[in-house]
């Protein structure tokens, strides 16, 4: 046991002692350890960083459904919803109104705010501070008598207020306003909808994996030079079982360092996490902290595997006493293993495969396990394309055959680096093909915002809300146009109707309508069995006969100003003028205005928000156009490219860093070719394809695997396969983006290799 | 170039590395067809004479002349395809292109100087049969010794039949059979074809193989004495 210790302590010695050239590699070891060392621990953090969040927006849960509704008490409180935009961000609003001393309080106050009084988010308070919130502060003038708490905010850069309202007022008919008793339900939270979990532990797979696989390079780094110095070991009267260990020890010196820095790099992405909004996603830095088993597995793990990855490096290597050492006629790569694992993989989410995505929401850790294999399948399998490949390759000119033969005698290096790279493009291309087939039902819009919809209630005579509500939003600055309709609830034996109540130039909007005066009643029969004499019970109870003298229209169709609008293009059945339906007494109603906005409508759709604010501080404004997203799928977006742009960053780090240690080691032989008048241009070509070659088999292997895990993912949640090839081009196009750059920064090193100091020998 | 200027000529070369001088004032002539030994202690600047000669390293003053042109204002480009056409190199250790099989090896200088790979392929084999190492076509580096290397290399230096070639220590990582053998297939097939040969090494035996010495010591060289071949 002793002599294992000595073993490895020397090792660590000559990792230490090794001259500028040992050290140089033991800190890149370190720097690739501890990058995939903070990568793992930030996504050991993820399940708490969710819970957190999960345990904070469950806490504020303020959606009761209680059945007969419930009275008002002592503890008891109304809100009312009001969530709002401003810019591309989510405002969440709450108006407060206590009905009794005990009301409950919002977690993150220490009170209620008082009639008028805003409690703000951080966040919120230094935008409506800046210049950039002038058009906010129109519609959140009050003053600003507190700050919501940590506790009451699902992130630091979350936009929130809380104001005092003593207008609140449950109405029988109208969901607007709430009256609760408590904040929160057990284990409500957020979440995140089934579809969004099965994408989420895709990403997670698809970020972590490429940095193992990273951190299984970096442990090779210096190979050879290692080599060299335990062949001087070996001559010394060291075994090969000793100087295994002897190499195990120097690994274990640049995995502890990386683990050290790992875990400092760590630390300072926790420090800085509440400061940093990366694309839009914000955490706490409280929040940041891995679970005592994960860190203790990534604590164990990284070093265990920095020692094993040395350890199956030096299987393939002969380490002769006399200095000399040889590569072992390299081991033939065998397919079967290679092959079982992404088919296992495949067999795990075979039977998901059915369903809306429950089945397999419900069965995350078979997902996961699933996805892991296929991509880690895709890893395991690309060393064997990559030989069987480039054994298969001749003929072109010097440049071409010096790379082909390079990766003919080994061809594993870049392999096992172009694994980081198609690991990433694989999962993303499967995420990217996901992504788009569940677009539709998470992408709002398209183009630049023309048309802003704004719901809102009232009520009086037929027609008066939607006329106060246009009103309102003409004197919006921006606004060009506005259309204001009511929505009237029908009901015809069992079947729901509605009948759109305007005034005849708005009706216009809707259908082909010649002759229109007040009073006038049309329908489109196209749309409903609904015909003039019909009866129906509008809402409210009062029964009403479509008029005789009804006339049948039908819908426009083409493009027309508002045409996306809700009040021109959604075709009611009925449409009536007001004077169809005075005398009847109406409930409260909805009102529903469509504003044709001016230039690319960014300014104009805030205008339209304060006009809507100042007369219903509950109406509900939504831009059309402009391209925007659920949260939670543009979170899921953001989170990929965030975490793509760092795992691109990891691997071409990786591949820069192999090119420069393999210039290293080829220094004599490279100076050779130059001297006898190989131009350093062939043998930079000769660098770009032994390169390119790899990725590009890597890239194909990718893509297949990819868009099969994404067509096997979309028919999990029910969506229609289809394939993204915009974006697996881009991919492509990044992969081979990579290639280049790598290229172009190993030729200075290149042109410094090439020097005649490399033929010296002495 | 006149019937009595050499082939390749340096006059008064300086070169330092750094602080370290390495040639002060070499100078040395090579005629067409002629071997000559460049002997020296190690560090006495020899490689570096044998650098300056091949254009592979800039003096820092002093003119070097190849058949009547001047090296020393020549370009990167220039000089690399006069290395590509007019000379060959034979060095110590690593010459080979490792990931090349030893045909490949020989016939690399060939296809560099714009032959199809089939026809240089072809000549480099009837190279390697010359040399005597006909066996090793197929073959890597790694898979074959040193002394058979070095003749692979011989062979490779000669393929493109250079006017001069380039030997650095040309034997010095081979036992004296080999080493023997080396300088015996060096010299025959570069007299066959008409190649100079300057050879750098600091072996009596391995200088015996050539026509003339001279001796570099501190970065200058001293009179030459003629030596005769060992063959």
């Amino acid at each position: 046991m002793s002599a294992w210790v000595r073993e490895l302590a020397l090792g660590a010695r000559l990792a230490r002692s090794g001259g500028r050239g040992a050290l140089t590699r033991v800190g890149l070891t370190a720097l690739g350890v501890a990058l995939g060392v903070a990568l793992l621990l930030v996504a050991a953090s993820l399940p708490q960083m969710m819970s957190a969040r999960d345990e904070r927006t469950g806490a504020r849960f303020d959606l009761q459904f209680t059945d007969p509704p419930r009275a008002a008490a002592a503890d008891t409180l109304l809100i009312a919803d009001v969530n709002d935009r401003f810019r591309q961000e989510d405002v969440r609003g709450r108006l407060l109104r206590a009905e009794g001393p005990q009301a409950p309080v919002p977690p993150g106050l220490d009170r209620l705010p008082r009639a008028g009084e805003l409690f703000v988010s951080p966040a919120l308070a230094a935008l409506l501070r800046s210049e950039e919130g002038a058009l906010l502060r129109e519609r959140l003038s009050q003053p600003i008598a507190g700050t919501i708490g940590d506790e009451g905010l699902a992130g630091p850069a979350e936009l929130a207020w809380y104001r005092g309202s003593d207008d609140l007022r449950v109405a029988a008919d109208s969901g607007a306003v709430r009256r609760i008793d408590r904040f929160g339900e057990p284990g409500e939270g957020d979440g995140l909808d089934p579809v969004l979990r099965v994408l989420a532990v895709v990403v997670l797979a698809a970020l972590l994996l490429p940095v193992a696989v990273f951190v299984a390079t970096a442990a090779r780094f210096g190979g050879e030079a290692r080599d060299r110095r335990l062949a001087a070991l070996r001559l010394l009267g060291a075994d090969m079982r000793m100087t295994r260990r002897i190499a195990a020890g120097e690994a274990l010196v640049a995995a502890l360092l990386g683990l050290l820095l790992g875990a400092l790099i760590f630390l300072v992405v926790r420090r800085i996490a509440g400061d940093v909004t990366l694309f839009g996603l914000s955490v706490f830095p409280g929040d940041v902290r891995p679970s005592a088993g994960l860190a203790l597995a990534v604590a164990l793990g990284v070093p265990a595997a920095a020692v094993l990855v040395t350890l199956a490096a030096l299987r393939g290597v002969v380490i002769d006493p006399l200095g000399a050492v040889r590569r072992a006629r390299p081991r033939r790569r065998r397919v079967w293993w290679r092959l079982a694992v992404p088919l296992l993989g495949v067999v795990l989410l075979l039977p998901l495969i059915r369903g809306d995505g429950q089945a397999a929401a419900d069965h995350e850790a078979q997902l996961a396990a699933g996805v892991v294999l296929v991509l880690v399948g895709v890893a395991a399998l690309l060393p064997w394309v990559v030989e069987a490949a480039v054994h298969r390759l001749g003929g072109g000119g010097v440049s071409w055959q010096l790379a082909t033969r390079r990766l003919q005698l080994d061809s594993g290096a870049s392999a096992r680096v172009v694994s980081g790279i198609a690991v990433a493009v694989a999962g993303a291309v499967a995420l990217q093909t996901t992504f788009s087939g569940v677009e539709g039902g998470y992408v709002r819009g398209g183009g630049e915002m023309r048309v802003a919809d704004v719901w809102t209630e009232g009520g009086g005579r037929p027609g008066a809300a939607a006329e106060r509500l246009a009103a309102a939003l003409r004197g919006a600055e921006g606004a060009r146009t506005v259309a204001a309709i009511e929505h009237v609830a029908a009901e015809h034996g069992e079947t729901s109707e509605v009948v759109r109540v305007s005034d005849c130039a708005t009706l216009r909007r809707t259908a082909r309508i010649e002759r229109c005066a007040d009073g006038d009643v049309f329908v489109l029969a196209e749309l409903t069995a609904l015909r003039p004499g019909s009866r129906v019970r509008l809402q409210g109870g009062a029964g009403w006969m479509i008029p005789r003298d009804a006339r049948i229209v039908r819908r426009w169709r083409g493009s027309r100003d508002l045409d996306d609008g809700a009040a021109s293009s959604i075709a009611d059945p009925v449409i009536a003028t007001p004077g169809a339906l005075a005398g009847i007494r109406l409930p409260v109603r909805t009102a529903i205005a469509s504003v044709a906005l001016a230039g690319d409508g960014r300014d104009a759709i805030e205008h339209v928000r304060n006009a809507a604010a100042r007369i219903d501080e509950t109406a509900t404004v939504a831009a059309l156009g402009g391209r925007s997203y659920d949260r939670e799928y543009a979170n899921l977006r953001r989170a990929l490219f965030a975490g793509a742009v760092a795992v691109l960053v990891l691997i071409g780090a990786s591949m820069l860093v192999g090119a420069l240690e393999q210039l290293r080691e080829r220094r004599r032989p490279l100076a050779v070719l130059a001297a006898f008048g190989t131009p350093p241009a062939a043998i930079a070509r000769s660098l770009l394809w032994q390169a390119a070659i790899p990725v590009a088999l890597g890239l194909t292997l990718a893509v297949a695997a990819g868009a099969g895990l994404g067509a096997a993912l979309l028919r999990m949640v029910g969506e229609p396969v289809g394939f993204d090839g915009a974006s697996v081009a881009g991919l492509a196009a990044t992969g081979a983006a990579v290639v280049l750059l790598v290229t172009a920064a190993t030729l200075p090193a290149l042109r410094r290799t090439l020097r005649p100091e490399g033929l010296r020998a002495e | 170039m006149s019937a009595a200027e050499p082939l390749l000529a340096a006059h008064e070369l300086h070169k330092a590395f750094g602080p370290t001088p390495a040639l002060d004032g070499a100078s040395i002539e090579v005629a067409a067809g002629e071997v000559v030994a460049v002997m020296g202690p190690s560090g006495s600047g020899k490689s570096t004479l044998l650098h300056c000669l091949a254009g592979v390293v800039r003096p820092d003053a002093g003119s070097v002349r190849y058949r009547g042109r001047e090296l020393t204002g020549c370009s990167d480009g220039e000089l690399s395809a006069l290395r590509r056409g007019e000379f060959g190199f034979v060095f110590q250790f690593g010459q080979l292109v490792p990931e090349l099989s030893c045909v490949e090896n020989v016939a690399l200088p060939l296809r560099l100087d714009g032959l199809g790979r089939r026809e240089a392929e072809r000549r480099a084999r009837a190279w390697l049969e010359r040399l005597e190492v006909a066996e090793l076509a197929g073959k890597t580096p790694g898979q074959v010794s040193g002394g058979e290397g070095q003749r692979v290399a011989v062979a490779r230096a000669l393929a493109a039949e250079p006017r001069v070639v380039f030997a650095d220590e040309p034997t010095g990582a081979l036992d004296s059979l080999n080493g023997e053998q080396v300088m015996r297939l060096l010299r025959e097939a570069a007299q066959e074809s008409g190649a100079a040969v300057v050879l750098v090494t600091h072996e009596p035996r391995v200088a015996a193989w050539s026509d003339r010495e001279v001796v570099v010591r501190d970065g200058r060289t001293r009179a030459t004495a003629a030596a005769g071949a060992s063959a």
